[in-house]
């Protein structure tokens, strides 16, 4: 939003107060801080996966599987929980980032465009996910679910813990986006894959680890989101997609790459979660919201076109 | 002249549809009897008018996401226009089909216009749209599957000619009309142009906007058409009409042999495209494997296919 000068940055959050002003008029109990750190854990799930489509969207590209491999992380969880324990949290991890990698490897070394190759991947995790669950949701049992998972479902200082988790995640994420020579890299790949290779950057290297990094993300936020429901399930991110895209962009960054960042993610979530609140307030239908999600998306990606370069867009 | 290599390349889809068929019918030689192959062109028709609906946009070097969106928003108007389960909305009988069609034209223009005229990338246009669609179609359908009742649109997945339903003859009808589209009309020979270079497209005189908008309008009227084909077969409408065919319409274009680079391919590609998906997918149930299996195979067979179709633009950059 460049057209707007250095307030440019300022828009969403200024945008996030007025909203829930606006929902807080019509409901005051919405302004009690229990309310508003409720909502906060309550889009944990959905900042845990935005966070991982910044870091792709960050480098010019897009992911459309990210909510297939939060649903097979929550079942091979599920599956492994009972036999296993605490182990069968990084080993959904790793799938996660295993499917990632298959992801940045099609896009990176294979060539194919990003959209279509994690579109494609994404079947692929969608039919590994449906083939290790028997097409059915798997229950995770109270006992076991309390030993392994209260990490992310008790609650720390009166404050759920999935709140801390989305903490813990954001400061190391903005670590890595801001101090290290790989978020520099990342920053320079977004701004302009050309000159990044130039200037010495292995760009594969860097686009093939995003996407770990990413299903890493998405990975997570399907345990904590099977932690919440008690099972692991094919479709358990099923309504994910929109709102993860809709957050990174409405949140300012950039679909060319380059600009934005993981807090900036932070404002877009927490929007998107006081607009779904608002609606669900007002008695709107949960797929009916669509109509609105959909229309943020198209709004803050025109919106944000100003900086975008010139040229063919396809 | 095209090359020789280039030339085994854009026949490789048939030969791999051939030997698909001949690697089942070994198999199982159920799979060549009379009864299957209706049962093949009949599940084939929906998904080919939504693959042609999504070749021109393909062509044109765009990608179109909105085809589950499209359907939902078209089948709901079509619902709410005939005689319905619900009993509301206004009983006019087939001539539902032409206002579901024309619905589904408007919408396709639309996302064209906020791809074009605010610069949206395409992918995101339709994406952000298609759920704009199915949000819409659950509104409208107040969340529920609504039994479609009118038998004349039901006939079209019901009446049989010649042992086929009437689907499979309009899907016909609608594969000569997107080839008349491409090969006989000047808006079919600029989405090509477009394909093959946009700048040199704008630089010949070519009003590369309106293309655009039309290419949108044209792939909706038959996302529109695969719609009305797809609830007379299920015999109701919801927002979950088009559940699935997003993938398998892209995998068909490019399975095809339609280059995601735009310009390459076209829609007799596409009808070998979808029919290398229906064979498989008849195949696997014949062989007794789950349907689930499906979008695996096709998401390998999406990357196998780009990836033939991309030789001569490794060095340009990907996003």
């Amino acid at each position: 939003m460049k057209q707007f000068g250095k307030l440019g940055g300022l828009i969403p959050w200024i945008a996030l107060v007025v909203l829930i002003l606006i929902v807080g008029s019509f409901d005051t109990t919405f302004l009690k801080p229990a309310t508003l750190i409720g909502l906060f854990a309550d889009s944990a799930t959905l900042f845990l996966m935005a966070i991982g489509m910044t870091a792709v969207i960050y480098i010019g590209s897009i992911d459309l599987s990210l909510q297939s491999i939060a649903a097979i992380s929550s079942i091979v969880l599920a599956l492994l929980i009972p036999d296993y324990g605490m182990l069968a949290i990084p080993a959904a991890l790793l799938a996660g980032v295993l499917f990632g990698g298959l992801s940045g490897v099609v896009h990176a070394v294979l060539r194919l465009p990003s959209f279509i190759a994690t579109l494609a991947v994404g079947g692929v995790v969608t039919t590994a996910a449906l083939y290790l669950s028997d097409q059915r949701s798997i229950q995770i049992d109270a006992q076991p679910r309390l030993d392994t998972l209260s990490w992310a479902i008790g609650t720390m200082f009166g404050v759920p813990n999935e709140v801390w988790v989305s903490l813990v995640v954001l400061a190391v994420a903005l670590v890595i986006e801001q101090a290290t020579p790989f978020g520099k890299a990342m920053k320079a790949v977004g701004c302009g894959e050309a000159a990044a290779r130039v200037a010495g950057i292995d760009v594969r290297k860097i686009k093939i680890v995003v996407f770990m990094i990413a299903g890493l993300f998405a990975a997570l936020s399907g345990v904590v989101l099977a932690g919440r429901l008690s099972s692991g399930s094919p479709i358990i991110a099923n309504e994910f997609l929109l709102p993860a895209i809709a957050a990174v962009v409405l949140g300012g960054t950039s679909l060319t790459g380059g600009t934005g960042g993981v807090l900036r993610t932070l404002v877009g979530t927490l929007l998107i979660a006081v607009v779904r609140t608002g609606m669900t307030f007002v008695g709107v239908n949960v797929l009916a919201q669509q109509i609105v999600f959909g229309v943020i998306l198209v709004a803050a990606v025109a919106l944000s076109t100003g900086r975008a370069p010139k040229g063919v867009m396809k | 002249m095209k090359s020789m290599k280039s030339r085994w390349a854009s026949a490789i889809p048939l030969f791999v549809l051939i030997g698909l068929c001949v690697a089942i019918a070994v198999l199982d030689p159920k799979f060549l009897s009379l009864g299957n192959i209706g049962r093949i062109a009949a599940a084939a028709s929906a998904p080919l008018v939504l693959a042609l609906g999504a070749t021109f946009i393909i062509l044109m070097g765009s990608i179109d996401l909105s085809v589950e969106g499209a359907m939902a928003f078209a089948g709901a108007v079509l619902a709410a226009f005939v005689a319905n389960a619900s009993g509301t909305g206004f009983d006019i009988g087939l001539a539902a089909i032409p206002i579901a069609l024309l619905a589904a034209a408007a919408f396709g223009c639309f996302i064209g216009m906020v791809h074009v005229y605010l610069k949206v990338p395409s992918f995101m246009a339709s994406l952000g749209m298609g759920f704009v669609g199915i949000g819409i179609a659950t509104v409208l359908l107040g969340g529920e599957r609504v039994g479609i009742l009118d038998q004349n649109v039901r006939a079209l997945a019901l009446t049989r000619v010649l042992g086929l339903p009437l689907s499979v003859y309009v899907s016909l009808f609608m594969l000569a009309v997107a080839w008349f589209i491409q090969d006989h009309t000047r808006i079919g020979r600029h989405i090509m142009a477009l394909g093959g270079g946009e700048d040199l497209a704008a630089a010949s005189g070519i009003n590369v906007r309106r293309v655009r908008l039309l290419a949108f309008t044209i792939a909706g009227m038959f996302f529109g058409v695969g719609a009305v084909l797809t609830s007379a077969r299920l015999g109701a409408s919801s927002a979950l009409l088009g559940s699935g065919q997003l993938f398998t319409a892209i995998s068909a274009v490019v399975v095809g042999g339609t280059a995601l680079t735009g310009g390459k391919g076209g829609v007799l590609q596409t009808v070998i495209g979808v029919l290398i998906v229906i064979v498989l997918n008849n195949g696997m149930i014949i062989l007794g494997l789950p349907s689930f299996v499906q979008q695996g195979v096709l998401g390998l067979a999406i990357i196998l296919a780009v990836l033939l179709n991309s030789s001569g633009r490794s060095l340009a950059i990907v996003k």
